[in-house]
């Protein structure tokens, strides 16, 4: 069975979708997000992830790393060992709980997608994604509750500037993924300072019938600790206030 | 015009301005708040020491000192309150009790002599010159046994008795069966002193009340106050006969026996007073809000163990409305009260829903829950039909009792089983081969010594607690005591004796980082081990090596399997007891707070903890058992390791503070309860914190003084833990565990 790499598999996940679910976050993105809190699911190789405040100077690293200085991430795996770890959690998925597959942009690793889908349905597990869309596959989608999925900046031009790649291909798998008829939960991460025009993605996804929700997160600066582990070069944003959150909060919505 | 909620914050306000007043008076208490209040000025107890060995025992001495101490209790009565009477002081406090003893009571001289010559497992609590136990000294100390000698008030009354006959029944009946048994009169006068002690504190507030009336100003409080003395003059000898006198008699009879032995097994609240309830509604004499500040002023009064919902013996819901009125009458007081929730499949869902609505709400650590199913399955097992069974109620930290029926000493004896496990590592050290596998046999067999020389110890302690501290005032209300003219420890009719296993994660750890660091990946080798036990870790590499093997809970590792083989080696060993006089041993897992005293008796363990750390908590894993901390795995490894025969292993778990009922809370704590009992958990206790009101509480106790914590079954106001054990409780709550 053909492998795919898994940066972590989170259980008790309770912010990313409806219910009690387990993520498995797939390692690799094509974007590259400034601002990515899960840096450590970009790149599409196992990495070593270094925290010196852990290190207790024993000198031995090469022997292996036991102090959580030294910590690699990214664990081949094929579907039937990720399933057994999120079938533990089974119990609680009941009435709208389940897996939820993430990344990195999951989409980036179909084979291993497929097989996980194919597992839930056979296991009676829920089963959602969260994607960039810059990928799309009817097929898979098609397997899913509902998908998450993020739209950060309007202009493609900006969006270049922040995330590496333009947007045209994410507006236009939105629309195509509006044809099918899964629940989209459409996402925007606030950053303040930068010219995101959220209320131009807002006044799109309401012509989607079927984004039923659209969610403003604020940026949180998880991912800086994790850059400066990796060694990578740091872009720093400014929190956003509550007062900033409830001013663009207004072109958030469910229907 | 002062409403209810009026009246209900200046009582809160009165309950956190003696919560500081203690915490001056007594000092830290890790411990219940039992609903005590200050003690007065004038407070002065003389006890009467009727041994040589300089405490009081047997019928005669328990009950004169119970009857001083009653005495000198001043009658509270608060007029915003509908129901009076606190307690202060107990009877147990005069023997030197080292668990218990406030501070105020250490600066008495005759106390300080008890306490110098006690220590904290052999206090003067029992009588070791009539009944001694040096020859079981030794192994006890060597596995750190808890032993139950010298315990009490471990078992629960069947307050149906007390509510038909009143106190005034009570004393006929003791003198009607004094005439049948001639030869128990020191039995029957200890019980006859008793209650007429209680009669008179009652008649004391009754006195107290009728000088408050004339000088009450306040209309509604001055009629108030009138119906406070109705009920207690109706009450002093007749049964109760209204909603208000079955609270206010439970009011009194639950001083008395907090006084007695600290005792706080209350009863099923919603069952139980119920009919008073449907009968007072039907005649226009109460209405829900009046109902709903009794329940709360009764919770007010003392955090007895009460219990809700649940299903009868024929599996049908016992919810009712007076249920959801105990629910809203706890949320309009918020303090700390131990009220469980009994889940079962038939139960009304929408009062489980409230429940844990409630929990989230107040984020007060109230309710818990316990499984129905699992639980009287289980203890069927031992040979109870499943009438008596489903009896069984939920009245202590982690244990279940049959009201008027059992005598359980459930939360008294644990056995250390980190301390078995190095008794065994000593052993194995000298052998030519050491595996994990000769480690488990070595630690079976001094398992079995351990809990020989544990049972040995209970026999001894039933054969003669009526001798020593004889149960007067549980006794008014249990099956067959008066009738016998005995103390119930001689003559229940069910003897499980509950026996709990504590550090199961220490051990699960250990023989699971032994099995993979040593014998899998050798890493280490045994002689490795066996020095950085020896000299606490000095080198760090060693201990992080053990200790960064997965650990229990974790999801399949292991330690997983190593828990669930230790849990049957325990229930084998337990169950294979034998017990004379029809008693039998019950197993559980469960350590109640005494996770630092137990830890200190323990040197460096293979799991990487150091020496004399504390142990692990009941049932709950280890720190960073998992990197996610996710509570649907430590209910998963906690379900794993049920012991099945009644007792519990409880779930206690810190919830991620962000789980709100705004954000769809309610549904994932409900998911998580359910998922726990589906796989057979027996009781969930939860806190949800918020962190940044537990951080700051924590640098400055007194600013929150009002801030409720879990802290095994019972709660207990933050500001009164001491240092360690507030520590202890953010360490558990910053690790998810």
């Amino acid at each position: 069975m053909a492998k795919g790499l898994v940066a972590d598999i989170q259980r008790a996940s309770l912010h990313d979708g409806y219910g009690i679910r387990t993520t498995v976050f797939l390692k690799g993105c094509p974007l590259n997000c400034k601002w990515c809190h899960n840096p450590e699911c970009i790149s599409f190789k196992p990495e070593t992830m270094y925290y010196p405040e852990k290190c207790i100077g024993c000198g031995k690293c090469d022997e292996g790393c036991f102090s959580g200085a030294k910590v690699v991430c990214g664990q081949y795996m094929t579907a039937d060992e990720v399933m057994s770890e999120l079938l533990l959690d089974k119990p609680y998925y009941k009435d709208g709980g389940g897996i939820t597959i993430s990344g990195g942009e999951p989409m980036a690793q179909k084979q291993l997608v497929k097989a996980l889908i194919a597992l839930c349905k056979n296991n009676s597990i829920g089963c959602a994604m969260e994607t960039s869309l810059i990928y799309y596959d009817a097929d898979i989608f098609k397997g899913l509750d509902f998908i998450m999925a993020d739209m950060k900046i309007w202009d493609t031009g900006i969006h270049k500037e922040y995330t590496g790649v333009g947007n045209e291909q994410i507006k236009d798998n939105f629309k195509k993924l509006n044809t099918i008829n899964i629940p989209i939960i459409a996402r925007t991460p606030v950053i303040p300072g930068v010219e995101q025009g959220i209320d131009k993605i807002s006044e799109f996804m309401q012509g989607l019938e079927n984004v039923v929700q659209y969610e403003l997160l604020p940026y949180h600066p998880l991912g800086i600790a994790k850059r400066k582990a990796l060694r990578k070069e740091i872009t720093e944003f400014d929190i956003p206030s509550k007062e900033y959150m409830l001013e663009v909060g207004r072109y958030a919505f469910i229907r | 015009m002062l409403s209810y909620a009026d009246r209900l914050k200046e009582m809160r306000n009165t309950k956190i301005r003696h919560t500081l007043e203690k915490k001056r008076q007594n000092g830290y208490t890790d411990i219940d708040d039992f609903g005590t209040v200050p003690i007065t000025d004038n407070y002065e107890v003389e006890p009467w020491y009727n041994s040589s060995n300089g405490s009081f025992y047997g019928y005669d001495g328990m009950c004169e000192n119970f009857c001083r101490i009653m005495d000198a209790h001043e009658p509270y009565v608060d007029p915003m309150e509908m129901l009076c009477g606190r307690w202060r002081d107990m009877l147990v406090n005069y023997r030197g009790d080292v668990h218990y003893l406030p501070d105020w009571l250490k600066k008495k001289p005759k106390i300080m002599e008890l306490m110098s010559s006690a220590n904290d497992q052999w206090s003067k609590r029992w009588d070791e010159q009539r009944f001694p136990y040096d020859d079981l000294k030794p192994l006890q100390e060597k596995y750190n046994i808890q032993t139950g000698i010298d315990s009490d008030a471990h078992l629960a009354c069947d307050y149906r008795i007390g509510f038909e006959l009143g106190f005034g029944g009570l004393l006929e009946k003791i003198r009607k069966y004094r005439k049948i048994n001639p030869d128990k009169n020191d039995f029957y006068d200890a019980e006859e002193k008793t209650v007429l002690a209680i009669v008179r504190f009652i008649d004391r507030h009754i006195e107290k009340i009728k000088t408050m009336i004339p000088e009450e100003t306040r209309p509604e409080i001055k009629e108030s106050l009138e119906r406070m003395l109705k009920a207690c003059e109706n009450i002093r000898l007749a049964p109760p006969k209204t909603f208000h006198e079955a609270c206010q008699w439970t009011a009194f009879f639950n001083c008395a026996s907090r006084i007695y032995t600290r005792d706080g097994a209350g009863y099923q609240m919603d069952v139980l007073l119920y009919p008073y309830y449907e009968q007072d509604i039907k005649s226009g004499i109460l209405d829900d809000e009046t109902a709903k500040f009794l329940i709360a002023n009764l919770l007010l009064i003392d955090p007895h163990y009460y219990q809700i919902s649940g299903v009868d013996e024929n599996d049908r819901d016992m919810t009712n409305h007076l249920s959801y009125l105990i629910l809203e009458a706890a949320d309009s007081i918020d303090i700390a009260c131990n009220l469980t929730v009994r889940v079962h499949e038939n139960c009304d869902k929408d009062f489980f829903d409230k429940a844990v609505y409630y929990l989230l709400k107040n984020k007060n650590g109230w309710p818990r829950f316990c499984n129905d199913k699992a639980l009287s399955e289980g203890y069927m097992r031992n040979g109870v039909d499943k009438r008596t069974a489903r009896e069984r109620i939920a009245v202590g930290c982690n244990w279940m009792c049959v009201p008027g029926k059992e005598f359980p000493m459930n939360d008294t004896v644990k056995i250390n089983i980190a301390k078995v496990m190095e008794v065994a590592l000593a052993e194995m050290r000298g052998e030519r081969i050491r595996t994990t596998e000769r480690l488990f046999e070595l630690f079976e067999k001094h398992l079995k010594l351990a809990i020989d020389v544990t049972a040995r110890g209970i026999n001894l302690h039933l054969d003669h607690q009526w001798e020593v501290t004889p149960e007067l005032v549980m006794n008014l209300m249990m099956e067959n005591t008066i009738e016998k003219g005995e103390d119930i420890s001689r003559c229940a009719e069910l003897y499980t004796i509950g026996v709990d296993g504590a550090g199961l994660a220490v051990v699960a750890d250990s023989l699971g980082a032994l099995s993979a660091r040593i014998e899998s990946e050798h890493l280490l080798t045994w002689d490795e081990m066996y020095k950085a036990l020896d000299n606490n870790f000095e080198d760090e590499r060693i201990r992080l090596i053990l200790n960064s093997a997965p650990k229990y809970c974790h999801g399949g590792t292991v330690s997983d399997e190593w828990a669930k083989r230790l849990t049957d080696c325990w229930v084998k060993n337990i169950k294979a007891q034998s017990m004379p006089k029809g008693r039998t041993l019950v197993p559980g897992w469960f350590s109640w707070a005494r996770t630092i005293e137990y830890g200190s008796k323990v040197g460096a363990t293979p799991n990487g903890r150091r020496a004399h750390e504390p142990i692990s908590h009941g049932a709950n894993p280890n720190p960073h058992f998992r990197t996610d901390g996710a509570p649907t795995a430590q209910s998963n490894g906690i379900a794993s390791v049920q012991c099945g025969w009644g007792n519990t292993a409880p779930l206690q778990i810190e919830f991620d503070p962000n789980v709100s009922i705004e954000n769809g809370g309610v549904e994932i704590v409900k998911k998580l309860i359910l998922g726990h009992f589906e796989q057979g958990g027996t009781l969930i206790n939860i806190n949800v914190l918020d962190t940044d009101k537990l951080m700051e509480a924590n640098k400055d106790p007194e600013k929150y003084p009002d801030l409720v914590v879990r802290v095994t079954g019972f709660t207990a106001y933050f500001a009164s833990l001491s240092p360690e054990f507030r520590q202890l409780v953010v360490d558990r709550f910053l690790r998810g565990i």
